[in-house]
């Protein structure tokens, strides 16, 4: 087929529309950009206030909003579909900070910008404040901090330099200070007083009051102290009591120091080995107690607050009650009978003395017995089953009276 | 044969729904097992797709047991709650399993008549009664009720080779296995295979005539006959086995048990532990022991013969550690994870037919007639009477075993407790019930908090209990040092399992936890004790899991429900759709092979007879065995065993009758003296073992030596007494011993004492606790700390002191470091200290580095008992520092300090002896010393501690010794005390501000100058446990 000049013509016009049509698409596509304006609103809102973003876009097209704040990041959707006006949610409006936005579109964003958001000082001032630690020592040198963050009423920090009432009581004292907040908080230290006891305090802000809050003085390390003793009679009869008191103990500043303080009795005996007891003061003093010893002996005590304090060191005497006692020895020697045991004024012993009895074979110690005594009389039996027949060395101990029994047979 | 309903098993199901239908509402709850079931039932009807649980160890999986049994339970509950899901659960399984034996025997003995006669005998079962009314296995039952159903398909299928009824015994296979894992792989040997014996030989006869005929060649060409449909059973229940529990398989693969065997009675010796050869042996064969001639004679017939096979197996596997078999033939390993209790079941089961055969033939078939010709109707009577009478003595005595055997404590009112754990958020932290029992199942059911402990044991993760043969720490102190170790571990370092409650049920654990630090709460109303240790942080909000595939979920939540579903419409309803059909039906073809009943072989009559006659003689035996076990007083060791039973058991009035009648000592003196005896030994010890000496004996007198060995939940005590007896006509008393004299100086007498009371939130409110509300934590200094060592052992030793105003509570940790810096231990101070401090009180401390017992497989676990032992860590490293990490708190109870040392002496520089006495108003119960040693130059070398016996009086005396220790071989490794912190302080700082200018020399004068091996000094601190406050 020949190629006729009909041929060519349609075949340029067709390349023709086909060019205009690329022209004219390249041309719309310039036209459709679209200018973006932020109708009027502040830079600066108060929170707490809505804040409506309009944006006057030249063309209908479809937008989101991206809200990057300190609390995070989020997107909205314009209030009526279609449209770009966009309501800030209560929750970042009313928050202090800097809200940074983005309007998107499907293709790109289409604008940024940033608008701050400061406290409301309109509002009803709000107070947090916080105090601690809840207890410290007296004397001025232990220290509680009182911090104070003035708000408005969504919570958000007032600005620095706002003035902050503090103050506190303490037995007489009553102070106040005026203080201006920096760096949103507003703080300072509460010393301790040389008395133990509580301090109370408070704060205000504008109309708002704090409510009361108190932190505990403790009375500060206890100083030296005395010690005396208090007994029925001065016997060694292993029965009555003898209490050791203290004197009120205090710490350098005359408090009287913490109740439930431990303070530690220790006695020397006449063996030089040690014997204790404790007690917990209550209003300062303590009162331990000790059995009377069962022997002869004399103590030497002394009361301890470890490391801290110490008392006098008072030395107390017990006279023995007796001088000898009987022992028989009955049914094949295996039955021994110690006493009748009398006390110092000729009584019988009370009940529970102890009397010890240790059992030597060929000089070798085998066992020790102890038994307690009952209306003056302690009763041993030495059993076939732990004793075999056979010759024994035997001593009897009681109310630090010793006497020894040799070669005594049992059968 | 007519085709009427059959009688006996109507009555069978009828007698069967209501006697163990009404009984399952008081024997159900307090078996070992349903309340488990229960839990799991809970965890489906709650999250049904989610296998993970929270609520038990630290959480598990419960793709560790099959489903379907507790999805059941799971979905009765949403109509009626869990208790009525457990109860429907059990009832469908009584009337499955009676249904299932009567068509097992239907099979077995192709008449329709001894088939009733089995499902009445099986109702009263005692092997049945016990799996249900004493263990609570459903899924067991169900399982093996569901399989003796599958049985007569398996058979027709084989025999007629129709796909209708391999479908139908796959599909009923399916639901075996969806329900209890062990019962299709063991049924398939013992039950299936036999039963493939059987159909062989009933084809064989076909082909040879007669059963006689049957010849090895025979049965082999039958085999191969029907060797396509045995493939095709076989392949097509392997498949369901495998895919039906698949995630159960995946689970077992990815979280291989661990566990030590935990000790079971099934594997005891039965001659041995004679209440194991009841339970596990006595019990489930019951009645049938009785008849074991005739059922072994029945079995080894040549068509059962294979079941004979399957039956002896079953009888000695069931044996447990009775013969050395059972060992060999599973191997050690099998032998150790698997309760052989399950094989006397699967013996017994197997055995009713044969049993309801006799029945049959004893009631009125040839039997009846034989023993009637030959002794008289009137002795047919009374054998019939003393069987019936045996059958009704076991199922008496099986049903009241858990009556008067409890194996569980009374029955705990759980409103309490719950209201506790939903009060203030203690459900933010786990707890853990003391003493429960199996009870404890139920509770974790309730509540939304969780505990370390649990009740499925193949489920635990933590390697402190899979190294452990404990079933429960709940119930450690049963099983000894595994036990009590077990249960220390968690309670020294509750921090690290968020462990902050305890429920106490059971006094004995008391003394354990107060010395581990733990402090009373309070009591609640159900008398349940709640203790509580003080900081312990709570659980995080999200805690680990392991992640399961979805498709594990799904297959997991939704086949074992669909194979009960399809299962029911492809057997059930074709059921109905016939029995409506009303179309004459043919019987099914193996009723073609049943033997007639005639002529009762003689050999088998006399043997029968002789083996019960030698049956009669046993029990006899037994009989008379327990009565002289029970008479108390027949002889001195008899008298002296029961006295020390009865205090064991604190039945002091049964003790006072052991007590020689004519001495001075009344009832009520003898009810007092004790009444007013308290301390580790007479209120914390169980007796473990009494061993009785005579040591002379005349015809009236008697003295005996006596070696107690108590176990008590801190240490194990021997101790050695001796007693005189006197016997008056046949009975022996003892004599009494004398008592404490001592009589106090005060008849009245009054202390001042500061007490104190931590209001906790002083606003009622659900959250948090205000910040002004939050107490300063007590300062505490620690005035030296040192690493020592001690062979290749070490410990951190040290002082330390409450120097706040306020009283204090205490946990210390401690952590060992090589010279690299990486951590070896870490470990909290246990015993050794005193945890409650006053204000300026001091304690000594040493901290143990505990490992974990028994990691290493080889090592040799000790034979016996003590709860005090302890698993050293192995270091592989020497520690080169330590880190020390206090932490107080503020305490309000456990304050008492009223203990004094009134009197001492040091005997030849090894003995201490001395004397206490408590000076204040509470009663101690368990006195303990603290001794510190210390060298020349007044350093501290060693910590030690002694528990006292014998609890203290208020103004009463305690006597005491302590042999003083050979410490030559502990030597210092570090004393620097750089890395010590109390509450997250530098604990140098506190010291530099706190007490600045201490008094150092205060420390070296309460010291005793002892000169003893390895140490110069010593000093003696009092803790003291009190039972019971005022």
């Amino acid at each position: 087929m020949k190629i006729r000049r009909e041929h060519i013509t349609i075949l340029l016009s067709g390349v023709l529309i086909y060019v205009v049509n690329i022209a004219f698409k390249s041309v719309l596509k310039k036209q459709e950009e679209i200018s973006v304006i932020v109708s009027a609103h502040k830079k600066i809102v108060e929170a707490g206030n809505p804040i409506v973003l309009d944006f006057k876009v030249n063309k209908e097209i479809a937008t989101e909003l991206l809200l990057h704040t300190s609390y995070g990041s989020t997107t909205i959707q314009p209030d009526i579909a279609g449209e770009t006006r966009f309501t800030i949610p209560r929750f970042i409006a009313n928050k202090k900070g800097t809200v940074s936005y983005t309007l998107f579109y499907e293709k790109g964003n289409l604008y940024q910008g940033e608008l701050q958001i400061r406290s409301n000082t309109k509002t009803k001032v709000c107070l947090e404040s916080y105090i601690g630690p809840p207890s410290i020592i007296a004397g001025g040198i232990d220290y509680a901090m009182q911090v104070v963050v003035p708000t408005d009423s969504y919570d958000n920090p007032l600005p620095d330099s706002t003035n902050v009432t503090i103050g506190h009581q303490f037995l007489d004292i009553e102070k106040k200070k005026e203080l201006r907040s920096k760096d949103m908080i507003a703080w300072q230290n509460i010393f301790s007083y040389n008395s133990s006891g509580r301090i109370l305090l408070f704060s205000k802000v504008k109309e708002t009051i704090s409510k009361e809050f108190s932190i505990d003085v403790f009375p500060s390390l206890p100083e030296n102290f005395q010690i005396q003793s208090k007994r029925k009679h001065s016997y060694a009869d292993g029965n009555q009591i003898t209490q050791f008191i203290t004197s009120i103990i205090k710490d350098k500043h005359g408090n009287i120091i913490s109740d439930g303080s431990l303070v530690k009795f220790v006695i020397k005996n006449t063996k030089g080995l040690l014997l204790h007891t404790q007690a917990n003061t209550v209003n300062g003093q303590a009162i331990a107690k000790m059995l009377h010893p069962d022997h002869e002996d004399a103590w030497q005590v002394k009361a301890y607050i470890h490391g801290m304090a110490e008392s006098n060191s008072i030395r107390i005497e017990y006279s023995k009650v007796l001088e000898d006692f009987d022992t028989q020895f009955k049914k094949g020697n295996r039955y021994v009978t110690v006493g009748p045991l009398v006390s110092f004024m000729g009584q019988l012993i009370p009940d529970g003395a102890m009397v010890i009895l240790k059992i030597f074979k060929e000089n070798k110690k085998i066992d020790t017995k102890v038994e307690t005594s009952s209306n003056g009389i302690a009763r041993f039996f030495l059993q076939e089953g732990f004793y075999a027949s056979g010759k024994y060395d035997v001593t009897i101990k009681a109310l630090g009276v010793e006497k020894q029994y040799n070669n005594i047979e049992l059968e | 044969m007519d085709k009427t309903t059959n009688k006996y098993l109507i009555s069978a199901l009828l007698i069967g729904i209501m006697f163990h239908g009404t009984a399952i509402f008081f024997t159900l709850e307090s078996t070992y097992d349903a309340l488990i079931h229960l839990f799991f039932g809970n965890h489906y009807a709650n999250s049904w797709f989610e296998p993970w649980s929270y609520s038990w160890y630290t959480g598990f999986t419960v793709m560790g047991y099959p489903p379907l049994v507790h999805q059941s339970i799971g979905l009765f509950s949403y109509i009626g709650g869990l208790k009525f899901g457990l109860f429907t659960v059990a009832l469908i399984a009584i009337l499955l399993f009676i249904t299932g034996i009567y068509r097992f025997a239907l099979v077995l003995t192709s008449n329709q008549k001894v088939a009733g006669y089995t499902a009445i005998f099986a109702v009263f079962s005692s092997a049945f009664i016990e799996t249900l009314h004493v263990f609570g296995q459903l899924p067991s039952i169900i399982g093996l009720s569901v399989l003796l159903h599958a049985l007569p398909e398996i058979y027709l299928w084989l025999k007629i080779g129709k796909y209708k009824y391999l479908l139908n015994s796959l599909s009923l296979i399916a639901v075996t296995v969806t329900s209890h894992h062990v019962t299709p792989i063991f049924g398939m040997i013992f039950f299936i295979f036999p039963l493939i014996g059987m159909v062989l030989m009933d084809v064989s006869r076909e082909t040879a005539g007669s059963y006689k005929e049957v010849s090895i060649l025979v049965f082999f060409k039958s085999f191969l006959s029907l060797f396509k449909r045995i493939v095709a059973f076989g392949f097509g229940s392997l498949l369901l086995i495998i895919l039906c529990i698949l995630p159960y398989w995946i689970n077992t693969k990815n979280n291989p048990i661990t566990q030590v065997p935990i000790p079971h009675g099934s594997r005891d010796n039965f001659f041995e532990v004679t209440s194991s050869g009841l339970v596990f042996f006595l019990i489930p064969w019951g009645i049938l022991l009785f008849l074991f001639p005739y059922i072994w004679f029945r079995f080894y017939s040549k068509r059962y013969l294979f079941f004979g096979l399957s039956f002896t197996l079953l009888t000695i596997l069931g044996t447990g550690g009775t013969t050395p078999i059972p060992k060999m033939m599973l191997g050690e390993n099998a032998f150790n994870i698997l309760t052989l209790d399950r094989f006397t079941l699967w013996g017994s089961i197997m055995a009713l037919p044969i049993f309801g055969e006799f029945g049959y033939r004893f009631i009125e078939g040839d039997l009846k007639q034989k023993i009637q010709k030959k002794y008289g109707g009137v002795y047919h009577r009374i054998l019939g009477g003393l069987l019936t009478g045996g059958i009704v003595f076991t199922t008496f005595f099986t049903m009241s075993l858990g009556y008067f055997r409890p194996s569980q404590p009374q029955k705990i009112k759980m409103l309490p407790i719950l209201n506790f754990l939903t009060q203030d958020q203690h459900d933010k932290w786990r707890y853990l019930p003391l003493g429960f029992g199996d009870q404890m199942a139920w509770l974790s059911a309730q509540t939304n908090a969780m505990t370390v402990d649990g009740n499925y044991h193949s489920a635990r993760r933590l390697p402190e209990l899979t190294t452990r043969a404990v079933e429960r720490l709940e119930n450690s102190k049963f099983r000894g040092i595994e036990g009590i170790g077990s249960l220390q571990q968690f309670l020294t370092v509750p921090e690290k399992y968020n462990l902050k409650y305890v429920f106490s049920n059971d006094k004995f654990y008391d003394p354990i936890l107060y010395f581990c630090g733990w402090q009373r709460l309070r009591q609640l109303e159900n008398g349940i004790m709640v203790w509580e240790k003080l900081n312990v942080p709570p659980l995080s909000s999200i805690l680990p899991k392991d992640k399961i595939p979805t498709f594990q979920k799904l297959m997991w939540g939704l086949i074992p429900i669909a194979t009960v579903l399809i299962a029911f419409i492809i057997n059930i309803q074709l059921i109905w759709v016939h029995a409506l059909k009303s179309k004459q039906k043919t019987f099914p073809v193996y009723f073609k092979y049943g033997v007639s009943y005639h002529r009762f072989k003689n050999i088998v009559f006399k043997a029968s007879y002789l083996w019960a006659i030698l049956m009669l003689i046993f029990t006899g035996y037994g009989f008379y065995w327990i009565y002289v076990k029970n008479v108390k007083q027949l002889s001195p060791i008899n008298a002296t065993e029961s006295y020390y039973d009865a205090l064991d058991f604190k039945e002091f009035e049964r003790a006072y009758s052991y007590i020689d009648p004519k001495s001075d000592k009344t009832k009520a003196q003898y009810m007092l003296e004790i009444s007013v005896t308290d301390g580790l030994l007479s209120s914390y010890a169980k007796l473990n073992e009494i061993d009785i000496n005579i040591t002379a004996k005349t015809d009236s007198t008697a003295k005996v030596k006596v070696n107690t060995h108590w176990i008590t939940p801190l240490e194990k005590i021997d101790k050695t007494f001796y007693h005189e007896l006197v016997k008056y006509g046949k009975k022996w008393y003892i004599k009494p011993l004398g008592y404490d004299l001592d009589i106090p100086p005060d008849q009245l007498f009054s202390e001042n004492i500061t007490s104190f009371y931590n209001h906790g939130r002083r606003r009622i409110s659900s959250e948090q606790t205000h910040h002004e509300d939050v107490l300063k934590q007590p300062v505490l200094e620690v005035l030296s700390a040192k690493i020592v060592g001690y062979h290749d052992q070490y410990s951190i030793i040290g002082e330390l002191q409450n120097v706040d105003n306020v009283p204090a509570d205490v946990v210390i940790t401690g952590a060992l470091y090589n010279n690299e810096n990486q951590r070896l231990a870490k470990f909290n101070a246990k015993n050794q200290m005193k945890h409650k401090l006053l204000p300026k009180e001091i304690t000594s401390f040493r901290i143990n580095f505990e490992g974990i017992a028994w990691v290493n497989k080889e090592e040799q676990k000790p034979k016996t008992f003590n709860p005090d032992e302890f698993t050293s860590l192995e270091f592989n490293q020497t520690p080169v520092t330590f880190n020390l990490q206090c932490a107080g708190n503020v305490a309000t109870v456990d304050l008492f300090k009223g203990v004094t040392i009134n009197d001492l002496s040091v005997v030849e520089n090894t003995m201490i002896e001395g004397v206490l006495f408590n000076s204040g108003l509470e009663e101690v119960t368990i006195p303990m010393l603290l001794i510190s040693y210390y060298t020349k130059d007044q350093k501290l070398v060693w910590v030690d501690h002694r528990y006292l016996r014998e609890g203290i009086r208020p103004q009463r005396k305690q006597y005491f010794k302590y042999p003083l220790l050979d410490i030559l071989d502990v030597h210092s490794i570090n004393d620097t005390m750089d890395n010590v912190f109390v509450n997250g302080l530098a604990n140098e700082e506190i010291s530099n501000k706190v007490v600045p200018d201490r008094n150092t020399e205060h420390q070296s004068s309460q010291f005793i100058p002892i000169e003893g091996k390895g140490f110069s000094y010593i000093k003696i601190e009092i803790s003291t446990y009190i039972g019971a406050p005022n």
